[in-house]
């Protein structure tokens, strides 16, 4: 698989500060995968989003050692410039980025401000609202959609510039459950479909279900990077982190000499196989 | 018999742009009652608890706050009595330092300065938030803002409080503290009023569970029932924690009482296993 951001000893401190949020960071990331980043608060899972597409240092700000490398380009090498070119960012609070009087300009501001030319507007627009849900919307205020709907149309509207690479800071920690689910399923499709998606959530149980990777950050330092099966088994160690793991996986493990299983599930579906299994060989009273 | 403390009778708001958030409700609140109130965005959890403390007005019917009329009394009277924390943090700061936020209710509600001080450097420890103290509000991160609001309503330790979605940005550390400090509130006789779509954290933290839909109120019991009511919460459009549908799953709804933690869970298990 090829390689789409590659973080190289990367560390970061802010201005007019001396502590590095983020300490001496590497992973890669291949196109294609659909990544969870968990950690504590502070731990610097917004600065490393940030720093991927280059609001950070060159936008905003900040020192920094070593190299981010967005589809083969050196962040350093071209003072940020192209990473959201690949890379379009969602984050946590929806409303504080919108603009513009109706759904329909919201999605074509970045496009307008990228000199697009108005038949790929209109196409565009019809995609990204047609992908999230929004195409009864477009003549409505985003101030006036509900916090699932907003989060739709902030996705909407970096989908519109097709980044190969979509990146989520907690998303979905303001919506209600159907909220939620709207933006995760809208996740998975566009995942499904080809993007390349970076989440970070505290929502455990919904990363267990959807994503692929775990990457775990704690006090600025990548503590753990694999596949989510193997990251969550070890809860000692996460909860070391202060991460918890899902209540699934927490009960499962537990019984993991009853059960005579060698990995815990981690998703529902997984689970229900375990005990069902387990009711049927052994019968539970 | 427990001190109703808190009653809405017949309690219907429209808001001005016409839309009915409530539809008649009917509620009664106990001292030293641990609620949490349920249901999607929309459904008047929000506006209900906003008439507690008289921030909203009933359109009809009657809010009676320790028996006597909200619309008689003043608001500034009834936030010492009940206190808000918002959903958004960004909309109750508005000092220009975290130490002026903390300092603000205390000195508003006429507390001597030892007792604003003493009150803050309470509530500063409790909450581990030392190192922001001079630190412009606004320009903290979401959850340190989250920690700092309920901090500010905190330091003058209101008999009622109400936390709108208090988890949201939470880690696990600050969920942790959060639940001390609803535990301190709880033991010490105060009452807790608790917003949330946090399934997980509504079934662990909570004696009490008020379900609502569309203006009204579905449900009212305690967790281990309401977990169990699966036509309810599908109407509210409300899932159970991860557990405990695993449990219901595995006994196919036949169960007395819903599982509300892994702990209940592999408490339950072992038994039948044993």
């Amino acid at each position: 698989m090829k390689p789409i951001i590659e973080v190289k000893g990367y560390s970061f401190v802010y201005e007019n500060t001396t502590k590095k949020v983020l300490d001496n960071v590497s992973f890669v990331i291949n196109e294609g995968d659909f990544v969870g980043i968990i950690g504590r608060n502070r731990s610097g899972k917004s600065t490393l989003c940030e720093s991927l597409v280059g609001i950070l240092p060159f936008v905003m700000g900040g020192s920094w050692e070593g190299e981010i490398i967005v589809d083969g380009k050196s962040l350093n090498d071209t003072k940020g410039a192209g990473a959201t070119d690949v890379i379009g960012i969602v984050f946590q609070d929806a409303e504080s980025q919108f603009t513009q009087e109706t759904v329909e300009d919201e999605i074509s501001f970045a496009m307008c401000n990228f000199g697009y030319s108005r038949e790929l507007m209109r196409e565009r627009i019809l995609y990204a609202s047609e992908a999230c849900g929004l195409r009864d919307m477009l003549d409505r205020s985003p101030f006036k959609l509900s916090g699932g709907q907003q989060q739709r149309l902030a996705i909407a509207c970096i989908l519109a510039l097709q980044p190969r690479v979509i990146v989520l800071d907690e998303s979905t920690s303001q919506l209600d459950p159907v909220g939620r689910d709207e933006v995760f399923n809208l996740i998975t499709k566009l995942h499904a479909a080809g993007s390349t998606v970076i989440m970070v959530d505290h929502n455990i149980e919904k990363i267990a279900e959807y994503v692929n990777k775990v990457l775990v950050l704690y006090e600025g330092k990548v503590v753990e990077f694999d596949e989510t099966h193997k990251v969550f088994q070890n809860k000692e160690k996460l909860n070391a982190h202060n991460v918890r793991i899902p209540q699934i996986t927490d009960a499962a493990l537990q019984l993991k000499d009853q059960l005579e299983i060698t990995e815990a599930p981690i998703r529902m579906e997984e689970a229900k196989l375990v005990f069902d299994r387990y009711k049927r060989e052994v019968g539970i009273k | 018999m427990k001190e109703c403390i808190i009653q809405t009778q017949d309690l219907v708001h429209t808001y001005p742009t016409g839309v009915t958030a409530l539809k008649g409700v009917n509620l009664s609140i106990y001292r030293n009652d641990k609620i949490s109130i349920i249901g999607q965005n929309g459904s008047g959890k929000t506006t209900i608890v906003r008439h507690f403390n008289g921030l909203l007005k009933p359109t009809s019917g009657k809010v009676l706050l320790y028996g006597t009329d909200t619309t008689q009394q003043k608001v500034g009277e009834m936030s010492r009595k009940v206190g808000y924390v918002f959903q958004n943090p960004s909309h109750q700061m508005f000092c220009t330092t975290v130490k002026d936020e903390l300092e603000a209710a205390p000195k508003n509600f006429g507390f001597t300065a030892q007792e604003t001080k003493d009150a803050v450097e309470e509530v500063v420890e409790l909450m581990y938030i030392k190192d922001v103290l001079n630190v412009h509000p606004l320009t903290l991160d979401y959850t340190t803002k989250k920690i700092v609001t309920i901090a500010s309503v905190l330091t003058f330790k209101p008999d009622v409080l109400i936390l709108d979605e208090p988890t949201g940005g939470l880690d696990e550390a600050g969920r942790v503290m959060l639940t001390n400090i609803i535990e301190m509130m709880h033991r010490n006789g105060h009452t807790v009023i608790m917003i949330s779509h946090d399934m997980d954290y509504v079934a662990e933290n909570s004696d009490r569970i008020i379900v609502m839909c569309e203006g009204e109120i579905i449900d009212d019991g305690v967790p281990e029932d309401i977990f169990l009511n699966a036509p309810v919460l599908q109407r509210a459009q409300l899932e159970p924690p991860q557990i405990t549908q695993l449990d219901l799953y595995l006994e196919n709804g036949n169960q007395s009482r819903a599982i509300l933690s892994v702990k209940d869970f592999v408490d339950k298990y072992k038994q039948n296993i044993n």
